[in-house]
């Protein structure tokens, strides 16, 4: 009789022991917080690509008539030497600087004419349409394992296009018309499969007007 | 004597035993990798199969297809007798997202890795390397496109693929993050059709009883985008509803030369296979940091580049 309660006595203090190391409890606010701690902020990560990496990376662009020369006459060596991309496939990304006049202002983009005049090559500043991935991927610093997730990846595109949208393009539109030379910076989308150079766009990373 | 040569015959035999099990687990033996598919039934998939296969063998391993029919039980079959046969690695077409994962656990375990191609499974640690369109981005080229189409205004429809499947939602979320920025697009209908032709047909019927003057459907796939088309054709409204799709199948794409389908996103279902089974031979050669996702770019056929997308649609 003594032994069962012996036994009794020691499976109640197993189960309580069990039982409390079984349940924590936590504030609900302590919980959102870490959890908050661990999400990519997109914003953020945009942000400070643009200022640490993009603006001084800006140095190492492309002089947009040079590189249109190249791809006429050397395609596979531009695309290699000068394009990147953070996933694989045709289309390939390449940043880029020049000046060109502005011969119209569109509803959805400016066409500026690049000079020197002997380039006679007409391009499009993207002002409306400013989306995909050509600015996140053009430096080719990002890499692909610095992102958990693509979609991750997707937002910081998302993000730096947005800043473009509202920051970059309205106080040039603002103040562009036809004749003026802008100075610019900015990356190109284009197909190293199906390759067309008549109808370039240019996604601004900056708008300078140098010449009124 | 009788006895002594007994043994002597035990001996030699168990000699030979153990000499044909090291020449099977030996260098020289090719390494054996398995071709797991969601299903055979759609010529899609078989291309990705059969293109999968014939890239690891023309990179000097034994290769195998296996249908999981759409089931995952099947595809567990499949892996546990991967694994049992001495198979080395598997490149894998999931039939579940979340469904598929113990799968590709299970291989984890067995020391297989396993490379996932045009669709996922929803867990980041799971396989070695996941080789997807990147259908997000691909949504975003068509959704820019379909503001410029139309001028910014109008009604349209959406008809969503499998509501379980990842693409599905990439897709959508993709074409929405640029459609979204525009309150003169009003989306009146946003329905589930399965990825399937006569649904989407069914369904986009429907949503024209009550919404007659709609200028354009968006379709989570090409299937969709023809079943749409035909309830438009029946509808007498062809001419004035742009249909939009995604895949590049040569259907579509033959329609966009026509004039009937205005734009679909060309995926790349054998870059994807020969990139996971190259993937497979760098693995095997001791490569490990392989990126957890890999997209693959979805180029958008409209009716100025038809022309270079005819010949790659057949293929």
């Amino acid at each position: 009789m003594l032994k069962k309660g012996i036994k009794y006595t020691v499976a109640l203090i197993l189960l309580l022991i069990v039982g409390y190391n079984s349940v924590y409890i936590k504030k609900l606010s302590e919980v959102k917080a870490a959890a908050a701690t661990g999400k990519f902020d997109a914003t953020l990560y945009a942000q400070t690509f643009w200022q640490e990496k993009l603006t001084p990376g800006l140095a190492k662009a492309n002089n947009l008539p040079e590189l249109l020369t190249l791809l006429k006459s050397d395609k596979e060596n531009a695309f290699k030497n000068y394009s990147h991309a953070l996933g694989i496939g045709n289309l390939r990304y390449f940043l880029i600087k020049g000046i060109g006049k502005i011969t119209a202002s569109n509803e959805n983009d400016i066409s500026v004419t690049l000079l020197p005049d002997s380039v006679g090559q007409e391009v499009k500043l993207a002002t409306e349409f400013v989306y995909g991935n050509a600015v996140r991927d053009a430096l080719g610093i990002l890499s692909i394992n610095d992102f958990s997730n693509t979609m991750d990846m997707n937002n910081v595109s998302a993000e730096i296009n947005k800043k473009i949208r509202t920051e970059i393009i309205p106080p040039f539109r603002a103040q562009a018309k036809k004749s003026d030379v802008v100075a610019f910076t900015g990356a190109i989308e284009l197909n190293q499969v199906h390759l067309r150079l008549d109808e370039i766009e240019v996604i601004p990373v900056s708008l300078n007007l140098i010449q009124k | 004597m009788r006895n002594k040569f007994t043994v002597l015959l035990s001996l030699l035999l168990t000699l030979l035993v153990v000499g044909s099990c090291g020449k099977k687990s030996g260098a020289d033996e090719p390494k054996k990798i398995a071709v797991i598919i969601s299903t055979l039934n759609n010529p899609w998939f078989v291309v990705l199969a059969e293109t999968a296969a014939e890239k690891a063998r023309a990179l000097g391993y034994e290769a195998k297809i296996f249908d999981s029919q759409n089931n995952t039980a099947l595809e567990t079959d499949h892996f546990e007798n991967a694994i049992a046969s001495g198979f080395s690695a598997v490149l894998f077409n999931p039939t579940d997202a979340d469904g598929s994962i113990v799968n590709v656990l299970k291989a984890k375990e067995a020391g297989l890795p396993v490379f996932c191609m045009d669709r996922e499974v929803n867990s980041p640690e799971a396989a070695t390397s996941q080789i997807l369109s990147d259908s997000y981005s691909g949504c975003v080229t068509i959704g820019k496109y379909f503001v410029q189409q139309m001028n910014k205004k109008g009604k349209y429809v959406e008809l969503l693929g499998l509501v379980g499947d990842n693409n599905t939602w990439a897709r959508s979320k993709g074409f929405h993050s640029v459609v979204d920025n525009y309150p003169d697009l009003k989306m009146v209908a946003q329905q589930s059709a399965d990825f399937d032709r006569n649904k989407a047909m069914e369904v986009l019927e429907s949503v024209l009883q009550a919404n007659p003057d709609i200028t354009a459907v968006f379709c989570g796939n090409d299937a969709m985008a023809m079943g749409a088309y035909q309830a438009l054709v029946a509808a007498g409204l062809a001419n004035k509803v742009k249909v939009f799709g995604f895949d590049g199948a040569q259907d579509v794409v033959g329609s966009i030369k026509e004039g009937k389908i205005v734009a679909t996103g060309m995926q790349y279902p054998k870059v994807m296979a020969q990139t996971a089974a190259t993937f497979a031979d760098e693995y095997f050669k001791g490569k490990r940091d392989f990126p957890k996702k890999m997209p693959v770019a979805v180029e958008m056929v409209n009716q100025q580049n038809v022309s270079d997308y005819l010949e790659l649609a057949k293929n």
